[in-house]
């Protein structure tokens, strides 16, 4: 009887540790467990400069959202963000890749617009500024001198 | 027969419409080329480069711009959130102020043209919106990259953004209009406009 219950005792133990693990995994990977919630846009821009899935989507520097995917289309970047329900995005809002820091990692800031239209789930947001690249402006500031 | 004539000069004098409106509504490209090529030959113009002239020349070049730029649109989508609070009267002082504020910006570097090539890379069109992908090839050869971004109003294409090398032309007063408005008000707002204006 008494090794029956230092049997039960390690298998509540080993089955604790596995949701742990669980949990820990879907909370610092970022991931969804039920995918499909949320409120979804894309928005296409000629140069994604390094931006990942999982990068977050940021209004007025309030962290509201994660880009859910990347794609190439038409050779330009088509990414894909996830916002909560709560958040509407108006259809001249802006969409720009920005740098935390000089060489941090790259972010998309929404600038929101002023139109009442609102785009709907699965719209696009049409205007976007790509990521800036620093070593082209570099360049060409230097050979701009010559 | 005399009503088979009349019919028929209705239907081609129609038609000529059609045409005539067809070639006017066009392509945004044709459209921003012409005001390109219309402000260039004013920039060009020997005659017009006398300083007496200089103020004509000025006015000249701004009414090529007021044709091709939607200054309502501009700075409707500047102004953003805060647009929707303004009283008409407000909306009303508003866009010659900001127009005026472009002019002042930008004019001097336009004034200063010097054989600056511009090479149309392209356009995309979708509904009434539409973007124009322009290079402009300066004299030591470095290319800037701008695009238009144009929407459908009646019959012609006019610009409500411009953005240079990625960078936004709205996005860019937009934040800066945003932070002064939220930090003071409005009217802060427009009188840093006018004081800006009125300095010589």
């Amino acid at each position: 009887m008494k090794r029956f219950d230092l049997e039960l005792g390690v298998g509540l133990f080993f089955i604790l540790g596995i949701i742990c693990l669980g949990y820990l995994s879907i909370k610092l990977g970022r991931m969804e467990v039920l995918g499909n919630e949320g409120y979804k846009v894309y928005a296409i821009f000629s140069n994604s400069g390094g931006l990942k899935t999982g990068s977050s989507v940021v209004i007025a520097g309030v962290d509201v959202g994660r880009v859910k995917g990347i794609t190439l289309e038409d050779y330009q970047a088509r990414v894909i963000l996830n916002l909560p329900e709560s958040v509407k995005i108006q259809e001249d809002a802006i969409a720009s890749i920005k740098t935390k820091g000089l060489i941090g990692e790259k972010y998309i800031e929404i600038t929101p617009g002023g139109s009442e239209k609102i785009i709907p789930e699965g719209g696009r947001i049409r205007e976007t500024q790509p990521a800036v690249d620093l070593e082209e402006l570099i360049s060409k500031f230097v050979f701009g001198k010559l | 027969m005399k009503v088979m004539y009349l019919w028929q000069g209705v239907v081609s004098l129609f038609l000529a419409f059609a045409i005539s409106f067809q070639a006017f509504a066009g392509e945004p490209t044709d459209q921003i080329k012409l005001t390109t090529d219309r402000i260039i030959s004013i920039l060009t113009d020997s005659a017009l480069k006398e300083p007496a002239r200089a103020e004509e020349r000025r006015k000249l070049i701004r009414k090529a711009a007021d044709e091709r730029f939607d200054w309502e649109e501009m700075a409707r989508r500047s102004l953003a959130r805060h647009w929707a609070g303004r009283t008409d009267e407000e909306k009303r002082e508003f866009i010659p102020l900001f127009s005026d504020l472009l002019e002042r910006t930008y004019m001097d570097k336009v004034e200063g043209y010097s054989g600056e090539k511009v090479v149309y890379e392209g356009e995309t069109v979708e509904g009434d919106f539409g973007v124009v992908k322009v290079e402009i090839l300066t004299a030591k050869d470095t290319e800037i990259s701008v695009e238009y971004r144009v929407r459908r109003k009646g019959n012609g294409w006019f610009i409500y953004d411009v953005s240079i090398e990625g960078v936004s032309l709205v996005n860019n007063y937009r934040s800066q209009f945003n932070s002064i408005i939220l930090r003071s008000s409005y009217r802060e707002l427009v009188k840093k406009l006018e004081a800006k204006l009125a300095k010589k």
